[in-house]
């Protein structure tokens, strides 16, 4: 998401206290309200040393959070707190988007059985309905991963074994600062735990999809535009993958990266290489590539002592092509760093446990 | 001599068509040659097995082996980078059983599938280490033990805690004497699960050879539930499956008694009414004459909690009254509470006194270790089959007074059969579905 010409300043007002204003400019042509930008904003008052995440609820304008149009953008911050400085010099901003796709609230198939059917909180419904939330439209890019690992500095976050060029590519420099090997930007984040992946997502003011998201995200709603319109059926609601029914390689087409190099991919293939095997609603990678951590926990009680499981769903680069598909998911424990898992951020209000 | 066909190995019987294989295994490995390692069953605990093994120097994993292909990945994956060598994915355990150079099968299927994949890899010259609760009913554990010793093959079963220098020290302290008499030990097991929903079977999987799952068992619908945990054909149960660890603890600490007399049984499903078939609540009480081991189990009690990760591998121990998995030994002179799982021990005088306390560790590694060295010396590993069949017999014995009506059954060490109780004999073994039996003769 190309954010480009970002301005701050700070006003003062007659009487309300200073405001800020930042200003920026987004020109990707492909933003709509189905497929639009999550931008937030970072900044730092003691010349970029520590970053904070803007809160979204003191801010006004038309250029945070879900952006559905191009074009140049206002975000105006009042005085509180947090958003005003004593000394503007100090004063950096940050302004990042990620592509989101939006998946309106309505009725959908769910048929795997959240958290392996074990978790006593979840109901089991054969149409279960969600409210309006936005999936990142791709996995979490090694890119941002990076950007994120600068700018939280502390080593916190990072492992060795992300400097693997194969399958991340994110190496520590001698200054602890963190550089992104040449051509892998935009391959997904490997060896990153489920607490990695939280933490990264709280950085960006996002939250990893629960189990039901995930698969209304993959197979689309009964009514792709949703329940309160319903002017849009989905041709197959019930489908096993992104795209359909038809199996990842069928008829020598390959719609997603798995197992084996027939696919022309030995390891994990940059974000959205399959985009034309996408959901209903334009989210990419579902199947194959890396394999997603979600908020699901898998309550093992059986095992106790080892409880904590987390699901993680959609098959990998390495997983046989039906493990790709929109209900099988595995458990893994929440510290597992592993290069064939990555994750996604939502958008969305609070889940329902 | 011309090497046997897939077909002709699938007409002849089972324990015959693969003594063959025994006959063409490769002699015992060198001091510095790797073992070479197939495992069976990529679930939690499989694919755990397989890293650990993986990350040795001395073990090699060949094969991953799973009936359900989209576990591989998984698992695959951890092993791969532990030894960065790939691994052999097969969905058929037999293609591991042919291969010459596979010295070790890993066996952490469902219970079902511990006997007949025990005794199956023994045939073909491997050794093995078995999950617990390591036979699926009674007559098979006494089938996996001649499988053992007939093959000359080590077996161990995964029963760690036994290998754990701590609970060495605990034997120690009981056969000083200092607790005086031990009449009666008390075994607990008290956890805490969900009740099962209720889920539509459904059609089997595309990647999952279901009939190959399901093996020796029925084939019974597909459910995508893990309700078979508690179903008869596929489980011991979920208290005797974690109970076992206790139960061989208490046995190990007392100096490996066999089986007991006589078992009566109190309990059955009282809280989680969900059409399930194991109990929810077990008491039994194993009469060994002058020592009495009480069972306490049950999966409805949240105030009992396992030693949490932070206990395990520390100076530290559980909250006793409150500990899920402690054994409670009383003697006549003294008492002691010990801890699985790295808990460590603490012993009591007449008094009530503490007078001596023993911090523990968890034991895989050392459980592990002993298996490979016992690959090498050839001798009996600590948790031998014989240990795996005299513990695991309590686990059944319990359940089959428990399916008699909790009826109190005597037990003849010499039969190993129940001698005041037809009924309590017909569950001494299953029925076994084709061609997945165990021969009478292994």
């Amino acid at each position: 998401m190309e954010i480009s010409g970002v301005t701050f300043r700070q006003e003062s007002t007659e009487l309300a206290g200073p405001k800020i204003i930042i200003e920026y400019d987004v020109n990707d042509p492909n933003l709509s309200g189905t497929s639009p930008a999550y931008v937030f904003v970072r900044y730092s008052r003691d010349s970029g040393k520590t970053w904070r995440l803007v809160p979204m609820d003191c801010l006004q304008g038309n250029g945070f959070d879900i952006v559905e149009r191009p074009g140049h953008k206002q975000i105006i911050g009042w005085g509180t707190e947090q958003t005003s400085f004593a000394d503007v010099n100090q004063v950096k901003v940050r302004v990042r988007g990620v592509a989101m796709a939006r998946v309106p609230a309505g009725k959908f198939f769910m048929k795997s059985l959240p958290g392996g059917g074990r978790d006593d909180s979840k109901e089991i419904t054969p149409e279960p309905d969600l409210g309006l939330f936005y999936m990142a439209r791709c996995e979490t890019t090694v890119s941002m991963y990076a950007e994120y690992l600068n700018e939280v500095g502390g080593g916190a976050g990072w492992n060795p074994r992300m400097a693997n060029i194969d399958r991340c590519g994110i190496v520590q420099n001698d200054d602890h600062t963190y550089s992104v090997e040449a051509g892998r930007g935009e391959y997904p984040i490997t060896y990153v735990s489920w607490y990695d992946a939280t933490n990264f997502l709280q950085w960006c003011g996002l939250r990893l999809p629960t189990e039901a998201e995930w698969e209304k995200a993959l197979r689309g709603g009964i009514h792709l535009d949703g329940d309160e319109t319903k002017k849009k059926p989905n041709p197959k609601p019930e489908r096993r993958y992104p795209w359909g029914d038809e199996s990842p390689n069928e008829g020598g087409v390959f719609r997603c990266n798995y197992d084996g190099e027939e696919d022309g991919l030995a390891y994990t293939a940059p974000v959205g290489s399959f985009s034309k095997f996408a959901s209903p609603y334009g989210v990419c990678d579902l199947a194959g590539n890396v394999a997603e951590w979600t908020l699901d926990w898998y309550s093992t009680s059986y095992h106790a002592g080892l409880d904590g499981f987390r699901m993680v769903r959609g098959g990998s680069w390495m997983a046989v092509p039906a493990a790709c598909d929109a209900i099988t998911g595995a458990t893994q424990l929440p510290l597992k760093e592993s290069s064939i898992m990555g994750f996604r951020g939502v958008r969305g209000p609070r889940p329902l446990h | 001599m011309r090497p046997l066909n897939r077909r002709e190995f699938m007409k002849g019987s089972i324990g015959a068509a693969v003594t063959f294989a025994a006959f063409s295994q490769t002699a015992v490995r060198g001091a510095n040659e790797k073992v070479i390692v197939g495992v069976m069953g990529l679930g939690g605990r499989g694919t755990q097995l397989a890293e650990k093994f993986a990350q040795r120097s001395d073990v090699e994993i060949a094969y991953l082996c799973d009936a359900d292909t989209r576990r591989f990945a998984r698992a695959r994956e951890a092993v791969e980078e532990a030894q960065n060598k790939r691994v052999k994915l097969v969905q058929d355990f037999r293609k591991i059983l042919d291969d010459g150079s596979v010295d070790v099968v890993i066996n952490a299927t469902p219970d079902h599938w511990h006997g007949l994949g025990t005794i199956m890899a023994c045939q073909a010259g491997k050794d093995v280490y078995v999950e617990k609760p390591m036979a699926h009913n009674i007559w098979e554990g006494g089938k996996m033990i001649e499988a053992a010793r007939k093959y000359k093959r080590v077996v161990q079963v995964g029963m760690q805690s036994r290998s754990a220098p701590y609970t060495k020290k605990a034997k120690e302290y009981i056969e000083s004497g200092k607790m005086g008499d031990i009449h009666v030990v008390r075994v607990f097991n008290m956890m805490q699960h969900p009740k099962q929903k209720e889920v539509a079977d459904q059609p089997v999987p595309e990647g999952f050879d279901y009939d190959m799952w399901c093996g020796p068992a029925p084939k019974l619908p597909y459910n995508p539930s893990r309700r078979w945990l508690n179903q008869w054909e596929y489980s011991c149960g979920p208290i005797p499956g974690d109970a076992v660890h206790q139960l061989d603890l208490a046995r190990y600490l007392l100096n490996d008694i066999p089986c007991p007399k006589a078992v009566s049984h109190a309990g059955g499903v009282c809280s989680l009414k969900d059409r399930r078939e194991t109990p929810d609540t077990q008491l039994a009480l194993f009469d060994y004459g002058e020592l009495t081991l009480m069972l306490e189990a049950a999966l409805w009690t949240p105030y009992m909690k396992k030693t949490s990760a932070d206990i395990r591998d520390s100076d530290r121990f559980p909250n006793w009254p409150f500990s899920s998995t402690k054994v409670e030994i009383l003697g006549t002179e003294g008492f002691m509470y010990f801890g699985r799982h790295g808990g460590g021990w603490q012993a009591y005088d007449a008094q009530g006194e503490l007078v001596r306390s023993e911090y523990g560790r968890q034991a895989d590694k050392e459980h592990q270790d002993n298996f490979i060295e016992c690959i090498r010396t050839r001798k009996k590993a600590n948790a031998d089959v014989e240990v795996g069949y005299q513990t695991v017999l309590l686990c059944h014995m319990a359940n089959i007074s428990y399916r008699v009506g909790n009826q109190r059954l005597e037990f003849d060490p010499q039969t190993q059969t129940f001698t005041n109780c037809d009924q309590a004999n017909k569950y001494l073994k299953r029925e076994y579905r084709a061609p997945w039996i165990v021969p009478e003769t292994v």
